[in-house]
């Protein structure tokens, strides 16, 4: 052997300014990508697992929330401010007849009955129905695009816009619900989806048609204008605590809270976040299952990763990395996949009428950080195995 | 303790690494690796260890590296205990060096099977024991990269491990343990998957670079011909020194 000297075969620089053309710079982050993508085919697989149960998740919550957003924009777009319901759950019809007692509370304006329920307008399709009287103040929100309103006590409906283009019908066609043959009288437009796929009619001729004879759902309540010195917020709570004491079995509540509480966006939501953390569970243990199986292929790289002085604190770091990479990138694809079934769902005739197509941002970063967070769960445990090798005994793994 | 007080050599010693009865045990002591090693090492030093299979060589050679930990006595690295043992650092009035510091900073490995990262090119490979420790990137590449054209391989850094040849594949194992400018060098049978043309040039090579780098150099290996060009050689059987 040689001793000292210039090693036979170390070249010159010029090769190292060739090969400066060339960067290749490791980053933390790039060596954990760099080790997500090496098993493609097992990357892809769990991306679809985790993209079905992102894609789920946004899907049926950004339905529930959006559900519960066309419930707002409704109420706000026609100037309700209490709606007075049932304190019950189970039992939510309240007797029209307390309407005279709420238009004689000091606060109140006006107080309009109503009724919601379900109805099939083809074998195919179920849509909302509203009774409403024909002057209640809940047309304002409602351009009338052909035609007139209802008359009450007539056999007449008006039909949203979305749904008149779904059924092919126009002014002067009618509509059977219920056994009952129906004229469509007006087309309207709204800006909530609860409505532009829903059919009004007349509040008795409603009433008549789901058994309600003298029963409504709610009052849409609007309160009269604040007095000098009192709060819009001071005189809403006023108002709710004189409906409750006038009125004991019923409650007031704001427009928002009924919104968001009221029994069909109760139930979606309930529905939706169900379903989605089963998908979720899925999702992370396919992730679990990706990162142990990772991490028992890679022992021997872990090993050298320790006998070159990585800690295990920093290889715990590059596991999670590469578990929480995993998650995010599932959780783009899952976005896109919940956004796109979203839009299927909206186009559909059948669920046009409570679907919107609005996925709130908040969803959306809902559900990157859910899966985020799930990758970054399910890696943890293969991550501290991972790092609890010892160098000697990695680095002789078969 | 700080890089600077392990580099300056708080307690004054001759050796740069030293073991002191030094045990190790498997299975709950029913397999003993090594019985009692006492060895000094000078900074400088070229020490090569020999001995037949099983003769606890390789063990020693972890534990010199920190790789492992001995089941009785202490390695110490200019004065410093490294890691844990259980005579511990203060049973001998020392500080103390963790194990993956240790590494990081002041060992370089060289394994006879490379050890490369498969999903990484020469130049990332090189950078990987940087990575560990952290530091700018920029600094990362251009060190990595001046390694590989010192050794030979600036047309190969952008190649895979499986398209580098065995030599190949062992200077860029080399410069990957240079990276972190170590102290010690400890190489385990770095020729057992060479041919003998690419083994003289890789023991050409290490000798280079023990010489111009200051480093202490150990190597483990079966080949008495390579062990007597060292400048110590320690001969092992059944977990003992015994020359």
């Amino acid at each position: 052997m040689r001793g000292a000297g210039t090693v036979g075969w170390c070249s010159s620089w010029k090769g190292a300014e060739f090969s400066k053309a060339h960067t290749m710079r490791l980053t933390f982050a790039g060596f954990a990508w760099r080790n997500v993508w090496r098993r493609r085919l097992r990357t892809a697989l769990t991306l679809c697992g985790i993209g079905m149960g992102i894609g789920a998740f946004v899907a049926l919550v950004g339905f529930s929330r959006s559900f519960e957003h066309a419930w707002l924009e409704m109420y706000e777009s026609s100037g309700t401010d209490l709606a007075v319901v049932q304190k019950t759950f189970l039992n939510t019809s309240v007797d029209q007849s307390v309407g005279p007692v709420l238009r004689g509370i000091p606060q109140i304006q006006t107080a309009a009955p109503m009724v919601i329920n379900m109805m099939a307008v083809t074998p195919e399709l179920n849509t909302l129905v509203y009774g409403w009287q024909a002057d209640t103040f809940e047309f304002s929100a409602l351009q009338i695009l052909e035609g007139r309103r209802f008359r009450d006590g007539q056999q007449e409906v008006m039909l949203g816009e979305l749904l008149a283009g779904s059924l092919n019908k126009k002014v002067g066609d009618s509509v059977d619900l219920q056994g009952g043959s129906f004229t469509v009288v007006g087309i309207y437009r709204s800006g909530s989806a609860l409505e532009a796929g829903a059919i009004i009619m007349p509040l008795d001729e409603m009433q008549s048609l789901s058994g309600m004879s003298g029963k409504v759902t709610a009052f849409h309540v609007q309160l009269k204008p604040a007095p000098a010195g009192t709060s819009t917020a001071q005189w809403k709570q006023e108002a709710e605590d004189a409906v409750e004491h006038a009125l004991p079995g019923l409650r007031a509540v704001p427009a928002a809270e009924r919104a968001s509480n009221n029994q069909l966006v109760v139930l979606a939501h309930a529905a939706a976040w169900g379903t989605s953390l089963i998908a979720l569970l899925v999702a992370a243990l396919g992730i679990a299952n990706t990162m142990a199986m990772s991490v028992f292929e890679r022992t021997r790289e872990i090993g050298v990763l320790r006998a070159m002085g990585w800690s295990q604190r920093r290889v715990m770091a590059l596991i999670l990395l590469e578990a929480a990479a995993l998650g995010l990138a599932g959780g783009v694809i899952g976005v896109a996949l919940g956004w796109g079934a979203l839009h299927v769902l909206a186009s559909l005739p059948q669920t046009a009428s409570i679907v919107s197509t609005a996925l709130p941002m908040k969803t959306l970063m809902d559900g990157l950080l859910m899966a985020t967070i799930v990758g970054v769960a399910a890696g943890s445990v293969p991550a501290w195995r991972g790092a609890q090798l010892s160098p000697v005994e990695a680095l002789r793994h078969e | 303790m700080s890089e600077a007080a392990v580099a300056g050599g708080e307690m004054a010693s001759q050796w740069i690494l030293e073991v002191r009865d030094l045990k190790k045990s498997y299975e709950n002591g029913r397999i003993e690796a090594l019985r009692g090693v006492d060895l000094g090492i000078a900074a400088g030093d070229f020490l090569a260890i020999t001995g037949p299979s099983g003769s606890g060589k390789s063990t020693l050679l972890h534990l010199l590296g920190g790789l492992d930990v001995a089941t009785e006595g202490t390695v110490l690295f200019r004065g410093q205990v490294v890691g844990k043992s259980q005579s511990g650092a203060d049973s001998i009035g020392a500080g103390s060096i963790d194990l993956d510091t240790y590494r990081a900073r002041w060992a370089g490995f060289i394994f006879q099977s490379f050890h490369l990262l498969p999903s990484l090119n020469a130049l990332e490979n090189v950078q990987v024991p940087m990575l560990g420790i952290g530091g700018h990137r920029h600094g990362r590449e251009e060190r990595a990269r001046a390694l590989l054209v010192e050794l030979g391989l600036e047309s190969r850094l952008g190649q895979y491990p499986t398209q580098l040849s065995a030599g190949e594949r062992q200077r860029v194992a080399i410069a990957r343990s240079l990276v972190n400018n170590p102290q010690v060098l400890l190489a385990d049978e770095p020729t057992g998957n060479l041919d003998s043309v690419n083994s003289a040039k890789i023991l050409e090579l290490l000798a280079e670079i023990q010489i111009r780098h200051g480093m202490t150099l150990i190597m483990v290996t079966h080949d008495e011909s390579i062990a007597s060009s060292a400048h110590r050689h320690v001969r092992m059987r059944d977990g003992r020194i015994c020359n």
